[in-house]
């Protein structure tokens, strides 16, 4: 296969097109199949040998991905990604002519996820050249991947087991990806609500399902929705065993959500999965010692923002106040707590500029929240705690 | 009268996208008033010319005349037909910004032209036609930025001074629309090129959108220069105290904001007095419960008498020098009567003397 001639590998695709034969054909256009790399393949110009044995827009269609081909060869990824936006838009015409057929699926799946591809390297060949806007060609190639989902998504006609439905998933996770790289998430919201309100949700692959879950448990996290996150958040011993980077990756939205709720990751499972960033991060909850914690944010700072975690993150300080505040109260041993005695720890936390009406505000928060049972006594400067339970476990307050 | 912003907003995605067709000619504008010629005649026949942009004397005749100087190319809406890439009534960029110059300091500061309702519905239109007139000829760099900064301040202040006027004469929504328009374009530009104001404008757009998860995690993107200059540290500060949340922090520092990063924020210190007030209520939740209202009035940095009718709002029992809080009895106030605009005390306080014309500019 590998040294094939350009007249071979068209009467493959012939053949394979006329056999409808879905899953061959997105071989032979995807560049995770070696026939990319074969050079009798990479042609500049092969419009007219392909026009000679394929239809249009077959034809059109493989030309440019044999042009494709010939860029990647030469590490043109800005004319790559021109080429594939053709390869897109001529599949799209030929797709769109299947009438209750949906076989060229996994064609779709191997042409948009190079779209996708491409387009990230054509923008960072572009950003090295100190050309191009940031986003500028993900955007355009998100439109691209649209198209494809209204086609898919409109297919109303046909039955079950020929709709092109069954497409819809994969185009969401690509644009999940585009708009999170992007930071437009709010371009996700339509996206959602179509896979939710679409009666094959629960039946496409096991592998698009958990990344589906993972993007939206992330959109989640960003609204603050930290109870859908955790739900969402998929399903670790869903995603494949043997798959660490993508357990590892799911871990870096999981464990800030998890922590916010009160759940605290051992060190072993962060030095497992080598998340070390995090191990600090949990003491410094865990203990109450908001310096550790400012430190050891400060410290991964770059590694947090990266990847979208430094404000919930953040969020922490809460949980580690009130862990602070509970250690105050197990030093003390009394139910009636001298404000005074929570200021001094802050003050030990170098918290700026804190005084008695913040520490009751801070108090008054938590009692809101339901993280610390009592109230506080102005006149006697005193935080009263219930005989029981006067701080209980933050996983059954939320 | 200016409805349907989302025209605008959809220009403002071609803008993204138009470097990109290669072969297609920008229209340069050629016009070297404020309004072209065409439209001066065309509104004084139609007699559509606005007060401002009469002659003086000839306001009250049958057909008032223009006054070339202080008439102004008014916005009009993209329609089918319509052709407005015209260089001959196209502003270019140094036209464009002496006329947002004029607007400041000629209208929108004049101390003799009032209600400043019809001011502000004034500059805004003719604001609105300079951007337009920019996204056509597709202008950027240090004169795009100087008027969109002008702008963003203008809106900033007006969802300021006019906090409370009647919907017809101020809609806040629109204002906002528009602002948020303004603000997104402008640090769109900023990420392009290195400007003098750069960190300002984050923390302004920090302040205004406080608690907005996308804009803060763009300031977190922003380099260390930006993001580490004061102005984005306290915007950062007040957001943190924000979410957190802790009112009584997010006020203190709100007294450290200059005049239009407070104006900036303004919108939010309703809300946050109210979270104030319902963290109290909890946290003060006991029979016996007296709280000092000259206490209170001071965490909410509003006068006695306020704090007490704020309270009142909230069904919160206020007894003599004394709140007596209760989370039972906390609700949420309909606020009628009590406005937003009687609390302006916080904001009102740092204007000083600082004139509209150099708040606009930001001659600090």
């Amino acid at each position: 296969m590998a040294h094939i001639t350009i007249n071979q590998y068209l009467q493959q695709m012939v053949e394979a097109i006329e056999n409808r034969e879905g899953s061959f054909c997105a071989e032979l256009l995807s560049f995770k199949h070696p026939h990319v790399a074969n050079p009798r393949l990479q042609l500049s110009n092969p419009e007219d040998k392909c026009q000679h044995v394929l239809e249009p827009p077959y034809d059109e269609m493989v030309a440019a991905h044999l042009r494709c081909t010939y860029a990647v060869a030469n590490h043109d990824f800005v004319e790559a990604y021109k080429c594939q936006t053709v390869v897109v838009q001529s599949f799209l015409k030929a797709f769109q002519a299947h009438k209750e057929e949906n076989w060229a699926l996994a064609m779709m799946f191997a042409v948009t996820l190079d779209l996708r591809i491409f387009a990230n390297s054509a923008e960072q060949q572009l950003q090295k050249k100190g050309k191009g806007k940031v986003g500028d060609m993900l955007e355009k190639a998100a439109e691209q991947l649209m198209s494809c989902f209204r086609v898919c998504a409109s297919d109303n006609r046909a039955g079950i087991e020929d709709s092109k439905k069954w497409g819809m998933l994969f185009l969401v996770n690509q644009l999940f990806k585009i708009y999170f790289k992007i930071s437009k998430l709010h371009l996700c919201k339509p996206l959602i609500r179509a896979i939710d309100s679409s009666n094959l949700k629960d039946d496409y692959s096991m592998a698009q399902r958990v990344t589906y879950k993972y993007y939206v448990g992330r959109k989640a996290m960003f609204d603050s929705d930290f109870k859908l996150a955790e739900e969402y958040c998929p399903l670790f011993q869903h995603s494949h065993r043997s798959c660490q980077r993508n357990k590892r990756l799911i871990l870096i939205y999981l464990l800030p959500v998890k922590m916010l709720l009160g759940h605290m990751p051992t060190n072993q499972l962060l030095k497992k999965y080598d998340l070390m960033q995090f191990a600090d991060v949990t003491k410094a909850v865990r203990e109450g010692n908001l310096l550790l914690l400012n430190e050891a944010l400060a410290k991964h700072e770059t590694f947090f923002i990266r990847c979208g975690i430094f404000l919930i993150l953040e969020k922490l300080k809460i949980i580690t106040y009130r862990n602070l505040f509970k250690k105050v109260y197990h030093l003390l041993k009394t139910h009636q707590l001298p404000l005074d005695a929570f200021l001094v720890a802050l003050k030990m936390m170098q918290v700026e500029e804190v005084d008695i009406d913040e520490v009751q505000c801070i108090l008054a928060n938590f009692i809101y929240m339901g993280h610390i049972k009592g109230y506080i006594s102005h006149q006697h400067r005193k935080l009263v705690v219930s005989k029981q339970n006067p701080f209980p476990p933050l996983s059954s307050v939320f | 009268m200016h409805r349907k912003p989302r025209c605008e907003r959809k220009r403002g995605q071609e803008r993204s996208g138009v470097e990109a067709k290669p072969g297609e000619s920008v229209p340069c504008g050629t016009c070297t008033t404020m309004c072209p010629i065409s439209e001066v005649r065309r509104r004084e026949t139609q007699r559509r010319l606005h007060c401002f942009e009469m002659e003086r004397g000839t306001e009250k005749e049958r057909v008032p005349c223009a006054d070339l100087s202080r008439t102004v190319k008014e916005y009009s809406r993209p329609a089918a037909g319509k052709d407005s890439t015209r260089a001959c009534d196209l502003r270019p960029p140094d036209v464009l910004f002496k006329t947002v110059c004029y607007l400041v300091d000629e209208i929108a500061a004049s101390p003799t032209l009032h209600p400043w309702t019809e001011v502000y519905s004034f500059v805004f239109d003719r604001l609105r036609s300079v951007r337009q007139d920019m996204i056509i000829q597709r202008v950027s760099g240090w004169e795009c930025v100087a008027v969109l900064e002008r702008t963003v301040r203008f809106h900033l202040y007006a969802s300021y001074r006019l906090c409370g006027e009647p919907l017809r004469l101020y809609d806040p929504h629109i204002n906002d629309i528009h602002l948020q328009e303004c603000l997104s374009w402008l640090l769109e530009c900023y990420s392009e090129g290195q400007y003098e104001h750069h960190a300002e404008f984050q923390a302004l757009s920090l302040l205004y959108n406080l608690g907005s998860t996308r804009t803060l995690q763009r300031a977190l993107e922003l380099p260390e220069r930006v993001r580490l200059s004061p102005p984005v540290q306290l915007a950062l500060a007040v957001n943190r105290a924000y979410t957190e949340p802790n009112p009584v922090r997010l006020l203190r520092l709100a007294q450290k904001l200059d005049f239009i990063q407070a104006c900036a924020l303004h919108r939010h210190l309703l809300s946050c007095r109210r979270d104030l007030l319902l963290l109290y209520s909890h946290g003060h939740n006991s029979r016996n419960c007296r709280f000092p209202i000259q206490k209170l009035a001071d965490v909410l940095s509003l006068d006695c008498s306020l704090a007490g009718q704020l309270c009142q709002a909230h069904g919160i029992q206020v007894s003599g020098d004394c709140v007596v809080f209760s989370k039972a009895s906390f609700s949420e106030s309909s606020c009628k009567g009590l406005q937003c605009a009687q609390m302006h005390k916080l904001v009102d306080d740092k204007q000083h003397n600082l004139s509209v014309g150099s708040i606009i500019h930001g001659i600090a």
